[in-house]
């Protein structure tokens, strides 16, 4: 039976092939061939988005269109780990279904605000092979200053999973006027990973601005993804602001399209051809994959 | 390097077919700099890549002139004065730009004016109205009447920004779909575009679907999964305008919507540019 290593040594694998199998059109666009570009989006999530149905949140769907976008990787969270309780069992579902698709890689859920937490973690970084687990304090109800937050992120650390933190899910303009949900406040981020060595952290959504940015950017090793990096040469100057290896390629797919941040990496003709491929992939394989398993 | 990689990105040559025309480009949006055209030239030039890596055909922005939409006196004082200022950028790209003016409804007189300089002797083809900030009004304001009145005579385009936001206006200028179809209903004949189709597209397509004469554009919020889809289903293809919002936003969040939405080629060639070109009445070289 196959453990959870050799299922990700198999989707590394398949990422290479699904690069170049043909694009499907299904009535689609024909996406340029990527052939010999590798691309992992660290930014995914399965099932359904609480408000609304989208057109690809069913696994298959996804997949089939990650395939035919050259998308050899995908670090998959889940939207049922945004409002239900019974974590457990959404990250179980979660698994499963990676499971089924080499290319897929579980993140699980952990919400330190309902009790056995803990177990959550270690079920994640251990029994479900997970090598990483992503958070939503803005839903879950905590802020970052929260002793429970530095104690995840040192055990998390400790078991050799990496912590994603969603800063958000969506625009607050857009959002649904009954569950309201501010960014996450990332101010207090800087002095808690300085006290948990060897902590990697990806941010995920965020729109990178301001002087808590600037602190992150200057005091940390903390890594951040493109969803959200907007304007014509965003991403490109996210590049040249920070340390190299610190973007990482992310869609926020199905919520977001996925073809939007594809196409923003490269956009500008900015980057040269050895700084896209970091950030489509090279960053995301040596920051969480060489180092961490 | 390689540059031929261009993930996301359909093929020039089915780009090219889709002839697109950005009803929505905003370099310099708020100010074009203090002597009236190098940050909207720089801007511009900043767009350049995504637009020649888009194919696009043409793209419509929204100058100022001198009717009171920004909060530089000298500045406004310049452009009323200096006409080829405000035609710098078209004169630089002509085979590429197209304006629509940028309209002040606090100040009916200047506005009126303005459209006879720019709408009736040319070159610009419609008039933008803002969301917000400096000369904006909420579009329920009676001053619109003799401004759409007059617009309509001389079969400009009207575009009025719109946002619908999770717990109200922040802005008291600001206007939203709903605002707008019960203008559109006072002036059936005339066509309104509603900008960002109201932002949050769930709420600003139901607001205007039962206004024949309001068409929404795509731009202005992130990539969404599903707008396209929506708006297509429920208003038709043919009442959406594809929008870049360049530079500030950026090609990926935006053609994606449209190039990625699981709807006909032909109702992606529509709101790609058809249906933009159908709206511009004048004629353009």
């Amino acid at each position: 039976m196959m453990n959870r290593r050799d299922v990700l040594n198999l989707a590394v694998a398949a990422g290479a092939a699904t690069a170049l199998l043909p694009s499907e059109s299904r009535g689609k666009e024909v996406a340029e061939d990527t052939s010999g570009l590798r691309i992992v989006d660290t930014n995914v999530s399965l099932f359904h988005w609480p408000f609304r149905r989208l057109p690809l949140d069913e696994t298959e769907a996804l997949v089939t269109k990650y395939r035919s976008l050259g998308i050899a990787q995908a670090w998959a969270g889940s939207f049922e780990g945004i409002l239900h309780r019974d974590i457990a069992n959404v990250n179980r579902r979660l698994s499963d279904a990676c499971l089924n698709w080499p290319e897929l890689i579980p993140i699980g859920s952990v919400n330190p605000e309902l009790p056995g937490w803990e177990e959550d973690l270690r079920q994640c970084c251990g029994k479900l092979s997970m090598p990483g687990v992503r958070l939503h304090p803005n839903y879950h109800g905590y802020t970052l200053d929260d002793p429970r937050f530095a104690q995840l992120l040192n055990l998390a650390t400790k078991a050799g999973c990496f912590v994603q933190i969603a800063a958000t899910m969506e625009d607050t303009r857009t959002q649904h006027p009954n569950l309201v949900m501010q960014d996450v406040d990332l101010a207090p981020l800087p002095d808690v990973v300085k006290r948990v060595p060897g902590a990697r952290v990806q941010i995920l959504n965020y729109r990178p601005r301001g002087p808590v940015f600037e602190r992150l950017a200057k005091a940390t090793d903390v890594m951040f993804d493109t969803a959200r990096v907007d304007a014509t040469d965003g991403i490109p100057k996210l590049v040249r602001t920070l340390p190299a290896g610190r973007v990482l390629f992310g869609t926020h797919a199905p919520f977001l399209i996925p073809e939007a941040a594809l196409i923003r990496v490269h956009e500008s003709g900015e980057l040269d051809d050895k700084a896209l491929r970091a950030v489509y992939a090279d960053n995301a394989d040596s920051a969480f994959w060489k180092n961490g398993l | 390097m390689n540059f031929s990689l261009r993930p996301g990105l359909p093929s020039p040559k089915q780009l090219k077919g889709y002839r697109i025309w950005d009803s929505y480009f905003t370099p310099a949006y708020s100010h074009p700099g203090s002597d009236g055209s190098s940050g909207l030239i720089a801007d511009i030039e900043r767009a350049m890549p995504a637009v020649r890596k888009g194919e696009f055909e043409k793209l419509c922005y929204f100058p100022h002139v001198g009717i009171g939409t920004t909060s530089d006196a000298e500045f406004e004082k310049l452009i009323r004065s200096r006409s080829d200022v405000t035609l710098k950028a078209m004169e630089r790209w002509p085979n590429l730009l197209l304006g629509m003016i940028q309209l002040n409804a606090n100040d009916v007189p200047a506005s009126l004016d303005a459209l006879n300089r720019w709408l009736r002797d040319g070159p610009m083809v419609g008039v933008y109205f803002r969301g917000g900030g400096v000369g904006s009004l909420t579009c329920t304001h009676p001053n619109f009447h003799p401004l759409i009145e007059r617009i309509a005579e001389l079969r400009g385009v009207i575009m009025q920004h719109t946002w619908f936001v999770t717990g109200g206006k922040q802005s008291p200028g600001a206007s939203t779909p709903s605002e707008l179809a019960e203008v559109a209903a006072k002036f059936p004949e005339q066509k309104f575009i509603c900008a960002h189709a109201g932002g949050e597209w769930q709420r600003g397509i139901r607001a205007v679907q039962n206004s024949p004469n309001i068409l929404v554009e795509t731009s202005g919020f992130d990539a969404s999964a599903g707008f396209i889809e929506m708006a297509v289903r429920e208003l038709g293809a043919e009442r959406i305008v594809f929008g870049s919002h360049l530079p500030s936003r950026s090609l990926g969040t935006e053609l994606s919507k449209v190039i990625a939405a699981d709807i006909s080629k032909a109702d992606k060639r529509l709101i790609l540019g058809e249906n933009f070109r159908k709206l511009i009445q004048r004629p353009i070289d």
